[in-house]
């Protein structure tokens, strides 16, 4: 499944990050309050349709992979089980919806923009280093588990048969994971310190993503429209 | 934060985000997507593991695609801090100890995750669960309960299975490593 920054000219792509993830935001919460079953049945029309605005139409098959089993699961458990279609067509929308905004997003945001735009707002930069540097790590130790399960397997490590047969496997598959992970913490904090990253200091991005007056606004404005919602749900 | 956190955090992170390859592959119902978090408590204490804990909730939706994994941040913030709590007080300190400890953390974190997926998601979330919970809804059992126990089962096995994998490296951590991390003779319970 492909899911991540994909390079367009849409409004989201060029728009500060921090725009379309308020949008995602906002879309969260609305699917939670908006009355059951329109309210995220149009929900999910409107991301539908802003994923293909935004020319990331290709998002829609990882949002399909990922929605299929919630709405093969909740048919089954609230339609037939429970004889409550419309229960199962509410929350599935609503799933679908914030799924579809969220894989847009995602999509629509490179992340060293959103980087950039953190650092610029004064975040610190062990923050916006946590994340990069773990978005790194994690293909890396996912490569690294499959090279040890296929060298396990070569030296004729079984991880089939019985379920104590099966558990007891996961320790020579696990134990070099961690340790070797471990083992890396001192070669890569040797080299931080080397680069200062202990030092507290404001780090200047050099191309921080330009924010318009009117963005700022349509920011609020879906902010508070959030908000509304809320107070409106308690209230009603 | 020290440049050793900032090496260890994203390592223990991607620990979290692999280690359900490795589960997958020998077909047990587990996740281990908590292995990392647990072991940070261990090594370092409580804020650390919460800084795991969120930035792993939050790079697993990134990474998956799936945003209703955000939904369970609190219940990776409560592991978190329970881990934590049980290292202070020297539960890893052998296997028994250590699986006592595993199964309290599987009750905990059902308690707090059968919520979230009850009222947001209508019981529905991650596949083998929702079996479960389709399964026992279909044999008559109230649907909270259904996806309590159904979460219940799943989280009992997994939160003992992490402890364990978490005590059996600690234990096997070489004397130089460990010195590096001060809390680990305390989770261990030498102190």
């Amino acid at each position: 499944m492909n899911v991540g920054y994909v390079a367009g000219r849409g409004p989201l792509h060029r728009s500060h990050p921090f725009t379309p993830l308020t949008l995602a935001a906002t879309f969260a919460i609305l699917a939670f309050v908006l009355p059951a079953p329109g309210g995220a049945a149009a929900l999910c029309a409107l991301a539908l349709a802003l994923a293909l605005f935004e020319g990331v139409g290709g998002v829609l098959k990882s949002a399909l992979l990922t929605v299929l089993p919630f709405w093969i699961f909740l048919f089954v458990i609230h339609a037939v089980i429970r004889g409550s279609p419309v229960t199962a067509l509410d929350v599935a929308s609503r799933i679908t919806a914030i799924v579809i905004v969220f894989l847009t997003v995602l999509a629509s945001v490179q992340p060293a923009r959103l980087v950039d735009a953190m650092v610029d707002r004064g975040l610190p930069f062990s923050v916006a280093y946590l994340f990069a540097a773990t978005l790194q790590a994690v293909p890396r130790l996912r490569q690294r588990a499959k090279d040890i399960l296929d060298a396990q397997r070569c030296r004729g490590l079984a991880v089939r048969g019985s379920p104590w047969r099966r558990a007891r496997a996961l320790v020579p598959l696990a134990m070099p994971l961690i340790l070797g992970a471990l083992a890396e913490v001192d070669e890569r904090s040797l080299a931080l310190e080397a680069r200062g990253a202990a030092y507290v200091v404001r780090r200047t991005p050099l191309h921080p993503p330009a924010d318009a007056g009117r963005e700022k606004m349509l920011r609020w404005g879906m902010l508070l429209l959030a908000v509304g919602s809320i107070v409106v749900k308690i209230a009603v | 934060m020290t440049p050793r956190l900032l090496a260890l955090i994203p390592l223990a992170v991607g620990i979290n985000l692999a280690l359900g390859q490795l589960a997958a592959a020998t077909a047990l119902p587990l996740f281990l997507d908590t292995v990392g978090t647990v072991l940070v408590a261990c090594l370092t204490g409580l804020v650390p593991a919460v800084i795991t804990g969120a930035v792993s909730q939050v790079v697993m939706t990134v990474v998956s695609g799936n945003a209703t994994w955000l939904a369970f941040l609190p219940v990776q913030l409560a592991i978190a801090a329970y881990a934590a709590l049980a290292a202070r007080y020297g539960m890893f300190g052998s296997t028994t100890r250590a699986a006592l400890a595993g199964l309290g953390l599987g009750l905990a974190a059902a308690t707090l995750s059968w919520p979230i997926s009850y009222l947001a998601f209508g019981g529905v979330t991650a596949g083998g669960v929702t079996v479960v919970t389709t399964v026992l809804t279909g044999m008559g059992v109230p649907l909270k309960w259904a996806v309590y126990a159904a979460s219940l089962s799943n989280d009992l096995l997994d939160k003992t299975v992490t402890f364990l994998l978490v005590r059996a490296v600690l234990a096997g951590l070489p004397r130089r490593a460990a010195a590096r991390f001060p809390p680990v003779e305390r989770a261990l319970g030498r102190t």
